[in-house]
């Protein structure tokens, strides 16, 4: 074997360990050297211990006996908001950082079955709320491109452990763009799967009609094989992509753009061509009401599940998330009204542009990975929050339900560019399938 | 006696229950006047209908 194992694919990696080509323990080793060299990342917030190695011990005894599993022995890192039996779980916070919980959630119960490691608890913007990862009781979580720049988040912890190969694959969790966003700045796949298809039971909640729990990996055959184990969906038969219609989206909520990162997307969209999809233009201006949407939804939504130490113990936050949270308590519920009526015409919106398109294709994010401390991002015109720019085009897919996956594309500047394809209601099989297609022709 | 946005935004978090510090304040002030903008816009657009629709 050639390939560092630090560098292969999560399937690659379940396939060599199943051959024995690949010995689980050294694995994890190459696994812990990398975690061990870059420790001014902040991947993780509880590295893999004691209780990893015995995992890896059992494991290597399982593939001995030629026990099956489609991740037997296969490390995986986990966002810490997801509950791991008898492991810390801070979801980033000071409030939590005690916290042990009594059973595992249930995506972590259902890799544990597939034979997975549980492989550390990786960082996150403090209670997953913000996508700047700039943790203040963990540490501020740096780029593994650039480490002077930010890896977006809030599963940015997870990104940095999958593109520093310091795992195999890592779970994340998505409520504006979460996953999608560090995948995209750090330059790995990233996949919110339909709402509701993985189940949220055990992950510490954000917002509770805006949550979906997924994965961040190197490849989208692995996020489709961690999709099947997750969601408990049986392989889907292969999708032909020929002849499939893609949807560009254009109007003002892609606009503001990089040109850089506009660029790949025009990449995107004639590679998709030349690959025999039907690609066109399309126009959604009820998207335009995304940003109000989402920001008055999570507003409240998340002050909700604060509601008690908001108003208790508002210290035991950091700045930007306790600001958040007491503007969430100001939110009426005659705006939280109003914004459920622009989401429910937002959703019917895009079921009707699924009416003459597959699947949707956009940039994942407006901009490449910023430089931490920067606020603003400056458009011909205007100026725009880098929070606020950083989940514009991730956001509506959170308030729809509807799946998407972030696959790089590319670079501009020297920075990784993710695009994003987006799907019907449980048509993650076409998503990924497309999602394939962009990944081949990005790396030739 | 004029009464600023500072001592309105002051009276709605006392209201809400929230306990907040002078600096609080500063620093919620320009949030919340971006999130009423925000709202205000959205109203403007969608103006939930007095009657039951098709939808």
């Amino acid at each position: 074997m050639t390939e560092s194992p630090t560098a292969m694919p999560m399937t690659a990696v379940a396939r060599a360990l199943r051959a024995r080509a690949l010995s689980p323990l050294e694995l994890v080793d190459a696994y812990l050297a990398r975690i061990d060299a870059a420790p001014e990342l902040r991947a993780f917030i509880t590295p893999p211990g004691a209780a990893a190695r015995r995992q890896v011990q059992r494991a290597a005894e399982r593939i001995a006996r030629r026990e099956t599993g489609a991740l037997l022995g296969v490390p995986i890192a986990i966002k810490d908001l997801f509950a791991t039996r008898g492991v810390r779980t801070t979801v980033g916070s000071k409030i939590l950082r005690d916290w042990q919980p009594g059973a595992d959630a249930a995506v972590v119960t259902r890799l544990r079955k597939a034979g997975a490691i549980v492989f550390g608890k990786t960082n996150l913007h403090e209670f997953a709320y913000g996508v700047s990862n700039a943790n203040p009781w963990w540490g501020v979580a740096r780029n593994p491109v650039d480490p002077r720049r930010s890896p977006g988040g809030s599963s940015g912890g997870s990104a940095i452990a999958v593109v520093a190969g310091m795992c195999a694959a890592a779970l994340g969790s998505d409520t504006g763009g979460s996953i999608r966003i560090p995948a995209a700045l750090c330059g790995c796949v990233g996949l919110k799967p339909t709402r509701g298809a993985v189940p949220l039971q055990g992950a510490f909640p954000l917002g509770w009609s805006l949550d979906h729990a997924g994965s961040l990996t190197r490849t989208v055959a692995d996020a489709s094989l961690l999709f099947q184990i997750l969601s408990g969906r049986p392989a889907p038969s292969r999708v032909r992509t020929r002849g499939l219609r893609v949807g560009v989206v254009r109007g003002s909520i892609t606009e503001r753009i990089q040109p850089g990162v506009g660029a790949r997307v025009e990449a995107a969209a004639r590679g998709l061509r030349r690959a025999g999809l039907r690609v066109r233009d399309v126009t959604i201006p009820e998207l335009d009401w995304t940003v109000a949407t989402q920001l008055v939804t999570l507003r409240a939504e998340a002050s909700a599940v604060h509601a008690r130490w908001i108003r208790q113990r508002p210290r035991s936050y950091g700045t930007d998330v306790r600001v958040r949270l007491q503007l969430g308590a100001l939110v009426s519920g005659v705006d939280y009204v109003v914004a459920q009526r622009a989401r429910d015409r937002l959703r019917d919106a895009l079921d009707r542009a699924f009416d003459a398109v597959d699947v949707l294709l956009l940039a994942t994010t407006p901009i490449t990975a910023p430089v931490i401390g920067e606020r603003v991002v400056r458009w011909r015109a205007a100026e725009e929050p880098i929070d606020g720019a950083l989940v514009r085009l991730t956001s509506p897919f959170n308030l729809s339900g509807l799946p998407a996956l972030s696959v790089p594309c590319g670079e501009a500047g020297g920075l990784p560019v993710g695009v994003q394809v987006v799907g019907r209601w449980n048509d993650e099989p076409r998503v990924l399938a497309v999602g394939q297609v962009i990944e081949e022709f990005a790396q030739e | 006696m004029p009464v600023t946005e500072r001592d309105r935004l002051a009276a709605v978090g006392r209201a809400a229950g929230l306990r907040l510090a002078s600096s609080d304040l500063d620093r919620l002030l320009p949030a919340w006047k971006r999130y009423i903008a925000l709202v205000e816009e959205l109203r403007a657009q969608v103006v939930p209908e007095p009657i039951h629709g098709d939808d």
